[in-house]
């Protein structure tokens, strides 16, 4: 078997060499070359060029034999766990929160304390980061001195460092003086401090404290800041900035009550990372957040698993985009914001199903919440549409058509899954249907808005359901019809089964309801509008439904919002018949064709089941899945009107556009409405509504 | 025990959502095999909903009935789809059944995914075979029985509950489809593992963690 894929990927030039080689290979290989390269060059460390000759090969197979042999698992590169979960975290970190780079202390030596190891990380960070002509911004805490203990850069220069607060009482040893100057040293940068209290008395004091030359001189230096150094305090009570002394107690249970959840520089904010204001702003003298926020690089240095809230807050509010943290503190955060797919891939188990790999394509959508494009789409029906369209009792859920029901008229409605406009609230408005339910993507609507539906519907003589025949639809639509019967009103249903290629005429109740819904909506809302019976409106949908033949072609996938990946896969150069408009997989996949010949398979299906004969009158439906463009469905439509020409079959009426979508697939469907006298006279009746108006 | 039952019925319909949340993608997956790719997207959406629903009611002078019946309209409500009808309807008549039980025993919790499973099938008028969730509900329904009518240990119990669970989803690979979107592919939903089979072994095993 190896043999066969090593042959039948060679080359020509290469496969006399090839066999000369595997005469040559040590009996213990095997016939694997595969192996026999991998042991020559990871444990006898051979070059390349020194592998070819000795197998008789070119380098280049060499190579080749190489990269193919991790592809196949012979070769398994590990990483040590603790290692590759702090790149992990690193990476997911920096995805989650849109950061410049972040670096993740592994958690597995706990033999030095934290504190050092951030130090150490906090000054490989400085290393890469600082270039000279730098002014560096520099912020009290422990981790920061740490940092500044542990860096030792010389090769910088015109480095100044400028203090980021004032300073404090000399009880610990991180004050913001100490901080600063240490940093300083390391890195041979001219020091600014800030040579004020980081609090002061009062408002007014830091009002006159600020307008000291001096001190504007000093913030002036701050104010050119293109980096800043910070740590992260939590307000948990065994938190530094309760012993440090640096705020008052008192002052902190204010700021506590209002929500904060960390401080950054000297500043509150909340969860959210918005400033929390309280009675040490106006006190405080140092950067301000909008200041801190305004920086270049904000490398923020800080682990501990109590830091998590803050850390988040500090994220989440952009006043960080360095992130220089442990693997325990950085799991914990993206833990608590939600991001579940870390632990899978930290666990070495390997999920129970892999993805094909073309699943991992992202679509590209405009997009604000992916989960709620339906309300966010509905919204913007409502208020397109208001001419046709009301919502009823405030559900964008349920629509009903502003000058659609009435008193002695049969109501008609329809309903189904999103994702398919403007099918269904296209078809909704005088003339045409009364009322639309409408689901989640691809998904029915539940009962309830359907039953809301009946009841806006109902003028009196009965409601006639019609919609597409799936399961769900059938079973939501079926209860939502005992509830309205329970409550007096008469429900017919007729379930659309156009979609000819969805199962053999023998099972033609089976079948599922596509684009021809755009006819048999029209006929059933004609008939409605005209005051037939329930039971006359029942029966002539059931008739403009079983003379509605419809196929459809995919040319691609669908991707949804939410995923924003591909539904299913189309190949390269395949296409699909019979594709549903779900992208429930269609009855065959072929090598794609020409648009005629793609239509002339479409149509030799029709015409196997449309019984026309020649003068016989038909509406033509050449409908878009989403992606495919006007210009395609002309050139389709054109070869369909040829077909029925040669045959003398009357197109009596068509459209051509987008009637019923599948997101964004691309590829179109054909239906062919067989007309007769009183289809016809439905077919023209006057209707109105968003997609569709008939005078 | 039977005042904290209510509760742990809510903390399971939470683990539960966890466990769809978690593997929302590989479900909806699965379904973009045979079907249209959003069973993980709905069932979201329902259990989602169901926390949402339970987050207020008074779990303190709630009944099992009343979580179940709450879990059901919460579900139903949200999602539609064929998803909704089925699960809605199953704890549905899982509320029946709960009626009047203050406890979480095996007695109770058998004939609660007995009720499940009897409500899923009248609801989708399927059976085992069809490649759904049926061939889920209805081994472990049969196993609970079983296991319960055997006076089985609580870990027992559960064991062959998720056992059979587990070996119904596998075996829907096997299956060809007739019901729901995957029959309109036939053939050719062989080696695929039906999607709502999936989410039922999830659900069921996510019941065992949390009730015993």
């Amino acid at each position: 078997m190896t043999l066969k894929a090593l042959s039948s990927r060679k080359g020509g030039a290469n496969r006399t060499g090839t066999a000369e080689g595997l005469d040559v290979m040590p009996l213990r290989y095997g016939d694997d070359p595969y192996v026999w390269a991998c042991w020559l060059y990871y444990e006898d460390g051979m070059t390349q060029g020194e592998i070819a000759d000795a197998m008789g090969v070119s380098r280049a197979t060499v190579n080749s034999y190489l990269a193919d042999a991790r592809e196949k698992g012979i070769v398994n590169i590990s990483l040590e766990p603790a290692r590759l979960a702090s790149l992990t975290i690193a990476q997911e970190l920096k995805r989650h929160f849109g950061l410049a780079d972040c670096l993740v202390v592994p958690s597995d030596d706990n033999a030095r304390p934290l504190i050092d190891r951030l130090g150490v990380a906090g000054a490989h960070a400085l290393q890469k980061l600082l270039k000279s002509g730098d002014t560096l911004a520099v912020a009290w805490g422990r981790t920061i001195l740490s940092v500044g203990e542990h860096t030792n850069i010389g090769s910088l220069q015109d480095m100044t460092v400028v203090q980021a607060t004032g300073g404090t009482t000399a009880s610990f040893a991180y004050t913001p003086e100490l901080t600063a100057s240490a940093v300083a040293q390391s890195i041979s940068a001219r020091c600014v401090n800030i040579t004020a209290p980081a609090i002061v008395a009062s408002a007014q004091m830091q009002r006159m404290l600020l307008d000291e030359p001096l001190l504007k001189e000093q913030f002036a230096a701050l104010g050119r800041a293109n980096r800043i150094v910070f740590g992260i305090s939590s307000l948990r009570p065994n938190s530094t900035i309760h012993t440090s002394g640096f705020f008052e107690s008192v002052s902190l249970q204010e700021y506590l009550a209002k929500g904060a959840a960390g401080v950054v520089a000297g500043r509150f904010i909340d969860e959210r990372g918005k400033p929390v204001s309280g009675p040490l702003d106006e006190r405080t003298i140092g950067i301000s957040l909008d200041m801190l926020r305004g920086i270049g690089t904000r490398i923020a240095v800080a682990g501990g698993f109590d830091k998590v809230p803050a850390l988040l807050a500090a994220l989440r509010g952009g006043y960080v985009n360095v992130l220089i943290t442990d693997a325990a503190t950085g799991g914990g955060i993206l833990r608590a914001d939600g991001v579940t797919s870390l632990d899978s891939r930290l666990s070495p188990r390997q999920k129970p199903v892999s993805a094909p790999s073309s699943y991992r394509t992202h679509v590209k959508k405009f997009l604000n919440n992916p989960n709620v494009v339906v309300e966010e789409m509905l919204d913007g029906v409502v208020k397109a549409h208001a001419k046709h369209l009301l919502p009823i009792n405030g559900s964008h859920r349920a629509l009903v058509a502003r000058h659609g029901p009435r008193v002695g008229k049969v109501g008609l409605v329809i309903g189904g899954g999103t994702g398919h406009e403007p099918c269904f609230i296209g078809y909704v408005g005088k003339g045409l249907a009364d009322a639309v339910a409408i689901g989640n993507i691809f998904s029915s609507p539940p009962p309830d808005p359907i039953v809301q539906c009946a009841l806006a519907a109902s003028g009196g003589e009965g409601v006639l359901f019609v919609y597409g025949n799936y399961a769900g639809d059938v079973m939501n639509f079926e209860m939502a019809a005992e509830i309205a019967e329970e409550q007096g009103i008469p429900i017919r249903t007729v379930l659309t089964t156009d979609d000819i290629a969805s199962s053999p005429l023998e099972d033609r109740e089976g079948r599922r309801g596509v684009a021809g819904n755009f006819f048999i909506f029209k006929v059933a809302g004609a008939a409605c509008d005209q005051g037939l019976t329930l039971a006359a409106c029942e029966a002539v949908t059931r008739k403009a439904n079983a003379r509605t033949f419809t196929v459809g072609v995919a040319l691609e996938p669908c991707s949804m919002p939410q995923t924003r990946r591909y539904n299913f896969e189309i190949g390269p150069e395949d296409m699909e018949i019979g594709m549903g408009i779900h992208g429930e997989p269609g009855v065959s996949r072929e090598r794609i064709r020409t648009a005629d010949e793609i239509v002339d398979t479409i149509m030799d299906n029709i015409f196997k089941e449309m019984k026309a004969a020649p003068g016989d009158r038909v509406a033509v439906l050449v409908n878009s899945f989403g992606a495919t463009p006007m210009m395609e469905l002309y050139i389709l439509f054109r070869r369909v009107e040829q077909r029925l020409a040669a045959k003398n079959i009357v197109i009596e009426a068509n459209w051509i556009g987008h009637y019923c979508t599948s997101l964004d697939m691309a590829g179109a469907s054909i239906s062919i409405l067989h007309l007769d006298q009183q289809l016809t006279e439905l077919l023209h009746h006057p209707c109105e509504t968003a997609t569709l108006t008939i005078n | 025990m039977s005042k904290d039952a209510p509760r742990s019925m809510a903390v399971m319909f939470q683990m539960m959502s966890q466990m769809i949340e978690t593997e929302k993608d590989y479900l909806s997956e699965l379904d973009g095999a045979i079907g249209d790719g959003d069973h993980g997207i709905t069932m979201s959406i329902g259990f989602l909903a169901i926390n949402a629903e339970l987050a207020k009611l008074d779990l303190g002078r709630a009944s099992l009935s009343d979580v179940m019946s709450t879990a059901a309209s919460g579900f139903l409500n949200a999602v539609g789809a064929s998803t909704g009808p089925l699960y809605a309807t199953g704890f549905r008549h899982a509320a029946k059944a709960l009626v009047d039980r203050p406890a979480l025993d095996l007695p109770t919790c058998a004939d609660m995914i007995q009720a499940i499973s009897t409500g899923i099938r009248e609801r989708g008028k399927g059976q085992r075979g069809d490649k759904t969730m049926l061939d889920v509900w209805l081994p472990a329904a049969d196993a609970a029985a079983n296991a319960a009518a055997e006076n089985k240990a609580v870990g027992a119990f559960w064991h062959d509950v998720v056992i059979s669970a587990e070996n119904g989803a596998a075996a829907t690979r096997s299956m060809i489809a007739t019901k729901g979107r995957a029959a309109r592919v036939r053939e050719r939903s062989l080696g695929h593992i039906d999607p709502g089979a999936a989410s039922a072994a999830l659900l069921i095993r996510v019941m065992a963690d949390a009730l015993q």
